[in-house]
């Protein structure tokens, strides 16, 4: 989704280099986009909800029959399920679990992706093969692939990660590739190659490096589909075995008792809502911030009017 | 034209090639012999055997594979050990409401994220502008299994306005399929619609920095000339290639969404094989959800000859 989004106010560069002493430019770019900021700050408050699920919230498994089905009230804010489990505990724990996945296909995609994307850029002998693999992945339909590969590998929260990262890598991959391809043609290369650099020199020194700013943008993407894509699975039954506290899981559960228990959907689809919302305005944010080229069009357009 | 529509022919043949063996893999990943898994787990060591060699699961692994491309060209994906019919015609039996559900979303996906989108970049940052995509931004943040159970919650348990679950299939008459197909559609397409929004948009944008709309508008022709006829025609290639990109999300989203309103797709379909660790049927809706997709990119790739006659001299 690597296309200029000029809603957002352009920056002041000016201003920007003039604080860049007090603070990192990164830092004082940000803190200048307010809905990156407000990205920046939902994603902290998810985080530090996750972390400290323990301390927040009670025992999410503890079943009590005798209030299942509970209206929220201030015992169980966010009220109980089917087997009397606190909502609000189930839906905190599901931010922890929602985030390790997110965070673990990321790593997982950015391996399997950054790897072949770089082989597939760099030995021009390899690219057809490795990009025809990667084209013919990408024909299956994101949750489709993530559906079958779960048929396979069985319900854990270990195979949704290895799932989702498979799904996720040739879209990773085909970025990087992009990239390395006009990274490596430029004279800073080109310099190193007639010094006899090594291609392992040239990879890890030059081209990884330069071809970091497109990847970390895709990697919010991929976080914001990870997530999404483990609430489908987990939701439709095939993700994380029902028993593990997950958004997915309790808006299945919910789907059942919609009359009685709206609240079983409510609070979880919040949740989610919410970390997507997120992370898209986060991710937004930093493309635009990392891409000099949008970066140098906004100021522009600030200026013709 | 003729070498550009053969070049993405011939480009489709790796890509099936890989698709096809994708679907080969599925079920030799599976932890365990495929026999014992078909066979269940309470099957005696001899029928697992007489299984093995029924599937060809004796033979060398390349030899296997072979035989397995030769199967998929002559349109064969095996049986399915629960429903004891051909996966084909499981297939066929459930693509109706799945194929309807797509179509349905992607035009209401259309038609509001184009029009929204060229409104946004025709009085871009206007109020309008950024009313659409705050709306669009909060659209793509919601999953469309999501909205699917809200509009249940909202149209069919507290409005009553149309059925909470289920679907009329179009032999009892359309008005009736399309009665029940509403709330579904609206969910993906809805989602759907923002992306779509998006992209309009910001092409739009693009294609409205270019110097033939400055030496347009130079010459006196009124904005609306050109917006709607210069610039929106160049603007199509970006927003086609998403409406195609849709239509396959869709109908994947479309898998999802099934399980929601009850619609017997192909979405339950793959689902209720998982549970029921049917292979034969789980291969077989994956690559045939594999397949249609990869047409759709075809006839986007084809499109393209008729919307920017650019590509025709390539």
């Amino acid at each position: 989704m690597a296309v200029s989004d000029p809603a957002r106010r352009p920056i002041e560069l000016a201003d920007a280099t003039r604080e860049s002493r007090a603070m990192p430019r990164w830092l004082s770019l940000l803190s200048r986009r307010k809905i990156t900021l407000a990205g920046a700050v939902i994603m902290v408050a998810i985080s530090v909800v996750a972390v400290l699920a323990p301390f927040i919230a009670g025992d999410p498994a503890r079943m009590d029959v005798a209030v299942r089905l509970s209206r929220p009230s201030a015992t169980h804010w966010f009220g109980t399920d089917d087997v009397g489990r606190d909502v609000l505990s189930r839906v905190v724990y599901g931010a922890r679990l929602s985030l390790v996945v997110g965070i673990w296909v990321v790593v997982l995609s950015f391996i399997l992706g950054v790897g072949s994307g770089v082989v597939a850029g760099h030995f021009r002998a390899l690219d057809n093969v490795v990009m025809r693999v990667m084209d013919g992945l990408m024909a299956f339909p994101a949750i489709i692939l993530a559906i079958a590969l779960m048929a396979s590998l069985g319900p854990s929260t270990m195979n949704v990660i290895v799932a989702i990262g498979i799904v996720y890598a040739p879209r990773v991959a085909r970025v990087v590739r992009g990239s390395v391809l006009v990274i490596r043609e430029t004279s800073y290369v080109e310099a190193a190659r007639a010094l006899g650099a090594s291609d392992i020199w040239l990879i890890g020194r030059h081209i990884l490096p330069n071809c970091l700013s497109p990847v970390i943008v895709q990697g919010s993407f991929v976080f914001a589909a990870a997530v999404l894509t483990e609430a489908a699975l987990s939701f439709l039954g095939v993700g994380v075995p029902p028993y593990v506290p997950s958004w997915g899981n309790i808006l299945s559960e919910g789907r059942l008792y919609l009359q009685q228990a709206p609240w079983l959907v409510l609070y979880p689809g919040a949740a989610i809502m919410l970390t997507i919302f997120g992370l898209n305005l986060f991710g937004d944010g930093v493309r635009d911030l990392l891409d000099p080229k949008i970066r140098g069009l906004s100021s522009d357009r600030q200026r013709a009017g | 034209m003729r070498t550009y529509v053969v070049r993405r022919l011939l480009a489709l043949i790796p890509v099936a090639l890989v698709v096809a063996t994708v679907g080969f893999v599925l079920i030799h990943l599976a932890p365990g012999d495929p026999a014992s898994i078909i066979a269940g787990p309470d099957a005696s060591a001899d029928d697992v055997q007489k299984l093995r060699s029924q599937l060809g699961l004796d033979e060398p692994l390349v030899m296997q594979l072979v035989h397995w491309y030769g199967r998929l060209l002559r349109g064969d994906l095996g049986r399915s050990i629960f429903l004891r019919k051909p996966v084909t015609e499981a297939i066929a039996d459930r693509i109706e409401p799945t194929l309807l559900l797509t179509l349905m979303a992607t035009l209401i996906a259309v038609a509001i994220g184009v029009p929204s989108g060229v409104l946004s970049a025709r009085y871009h940052n206007s109020v309008t502008d950024q009313a659409f995509m705050v709306l669009a931004l909060v659209g793509i943040s919601i999953p469309n299994f999501l909205l699917g159970l809200l509009f249940v919650l909202c149209f069919g348990v507290w409005l009553g306005w149309f059925p909470v679950a289920g679907y009329s299939p179009l032999e009892y008459g359309w008005l009736k399929t399309l009665r029940s197909l509403v709330m579904p559609a609206m969910a993906l397409g809805l989602v759907q619609s923002a992306l779509v929004a998006r992209i309009a948009r910001s092409s739009m944008l693009d294609v409205l920095r270019e110097q033939f709309i400055v030496a347009g508008r130079a010459k006196g022709l009124g904005e609306r000339l050109v917006v709607y006829k210069h610039a929106f025609r160049n603007a199509l290639i970006p927003t086609v290639t998403i409406i195609g990109i849709s239509f396959a999300i869709l109908l994947s989203g479309a898998v999802v969404v099934e399980t929601i309103f009850n619609i017997p797709g192909l979405g339950r379909l793959i689902i209720s094989a998982v549970l029921r660790r049917d292979y034969p049927v789980i291969q077989g809706v994956v690559l045939c959800i594999a397949g249609v997709s990869m047409l759709i990119n075809l006839a986007v790739d084809l499109s393209y000859l008729v919307i920017d006659p650019r590509v025709k001299y390539r």
